[in-house]
């Protein structure tokens, strides 16, 4: 049956709930809390089945305070469990703010070292589903920005699972950052790139390493989460125009894989960067600046960025698909760049 | 021996259809009894399509093709 391990496919929500239950197998000191993660398994199905074998003491179904809960999780973390948690929509951080980044990412420096914050901050992203402004957001910048805590963000389901797996065996605390478009979930648009091979077996995907899921030669398309898809399907239409895009899915902003981002545009020359969260002061501008405060003179062309745009997400639809970052714009924005140059 | 997937008409309450909104094996592979195969969306809640036994699958109906209960979904060569 070597076929069959080789060819089963999860869904990302399926792949993480498979690497939590691993987890909670061989270490008693793990548990899940959050809001309908119990008997519902999780809205974006994150915690489905974990309840059945592990029972409520474990998979802990909490009201909806997540200044409460989280702040929970921050002093069990401290206190030498390993607790992973779920702030259902990232867009409601704003409660729970000050035990994210004054408590669980700045406990071990105050403490010299001495307090660990073992935890996991799992939280849904992005939209296209029409769900507004409060339920639609990234906000990778706004994690990525505050120093203590790394950030990852899956693509596919592989590293959805392996990234789930080196989170919660981290010592540190780390947000991970899952697009609702991915997860599976047929009603938030389901990008099917995500549903990949998944092995049974227990594995990790090291936190700080970017990969290059496509290789090409004249633009590197830097992006993660959902914008790597765009991007794939960006190159599929450049390549057939003549030109070879390499597409880089960076998985982690805290660690930055600034190496690869750098070696890659090295070897293209032209750089794009692709992120759905806003545009200004976040990760695209960090991108960019990785590579010209390293070496400016690999640039063949100035580098672009699609990012949203500085405004509220819009509920109606057509509106929403305006200002979302797509394959169309990708395209665009290298042939602009071929013009300009 | 051909065995045909079909979904059951327990699987969900009222009569609303489905889409097939994820299969997590192609047409060609290996399956045991038991094995997850598929995913069923019905009213933005998810089904379960197991396997019946163990065989080779042929998938019928497609991801974001629309089933309704009864219907047969892919079939398994033993």
């Amino acid at each position: 049956m070597t076929t069959k391990k080789a060819t089963r496919k999860l869904t990302i929500a399926r792949a993480m709930a498979e690497a939590i239950a691993q987890e909670m197998r061989i270490d008693p000191r793990v548990f899940v809390m959050g809001e309908d993660i119990g008997p519902l398994g999780g809205v974006f199905g994150t915690t489905r089945g974990l309840i059945t074998e592990f029972g409520t003491e474990r998979v802990r179904d909490t009201p909806i305070s997540e200044t409460a809960f989280i702040g929970a999780a921050v002093g069990a973390a401290s206190d030498g469990m390993r607790p992973i948690v779920e702030l259902m929509f990232v867009d409601f951080f704003g409660v729970c703010m000050d035990a994210i980044y004054n408590l669980m990412a700045k406990n071990t420096y105050f403490s010299g070292g001495k307090v660990r914050v073992p935890m996991v901050l799992m939280t849904s992203t992005g939209g296209g589903y029409s769900d507004a402004g409060q339920h639609s957001q990234c906000l990778y910048g706004t994690f990525a920005h505050l120093p203590g805590m790394k950030v990852v963000v899956p693509s596919n389901a592989y590293d959805a699972k392996g990234l789930m797996t080196a989170a919660i065996r981290d010592d540190n605390p780390v947000v991970y950052m899952y697009h609702k478009s991915l997860q599976g979930m047929g009603w938030l648009g389901t990008e099917k790139g995500a549903t990949v091979a998944v092995p049974e077996e227990s594995y990790t995907v090291e936190i700080g390493k970017a990969a290059v899921v496509r290789k090409g030669n004249d633009v590197s398309l830097v992006s993660l989460g959902a914008g790597v898809h765009h991007c794939l399907r960006a190159a599929e239409v450049l390549q057939k125009e003549g030109f070879s895009a390499e597409v880089l899915d960076l998985r982690s902003l805290v660690p930055l894989d600034r190496e690869a981002v750098r070696a890659s545009v090295g070897r293209t020359g032209r750089l794009i960067v692709v992120d759905e969260d806003y545009h200004s002061y976040g990760v695209s501008g960090e991108i960019i600046a990785t590579v010209v405060e390293h070496n400016h003179t690999c640039l063949k062309a100035a580098p672009k960025r699609l990012a949203y745009p500085d405004i509220p997400i819009p509920f109606a639809r057509p509106m929403e698909q305006w200002a979302l970052p797509n394959a169309d714009k990708i395209v665009d924005a290298f042939r602009q760049m071929m013009l300009n140059q | 021996m051909q065995i045909a997937i079909v979904i059951p008409v327990d699987l969900w309450e009222d009569d609303s259809e489905g889409v097939m909104t994820a299969w997590l094996f192609n047409s060609g592979d290996e399956v045991d009894e038991g094995d997850l195969l598929a995913e069923v969306m019905v009213e933005k809640a998810q089904y379960e399509i197991i396997a019946p036994s163990a065989g080779v699958l042929t998938i019928v109906k497609h991801e974001d093709e629309v089933v309704i209960k009864g219907a047969i979904i892919a079939t398994l060569d033993a």
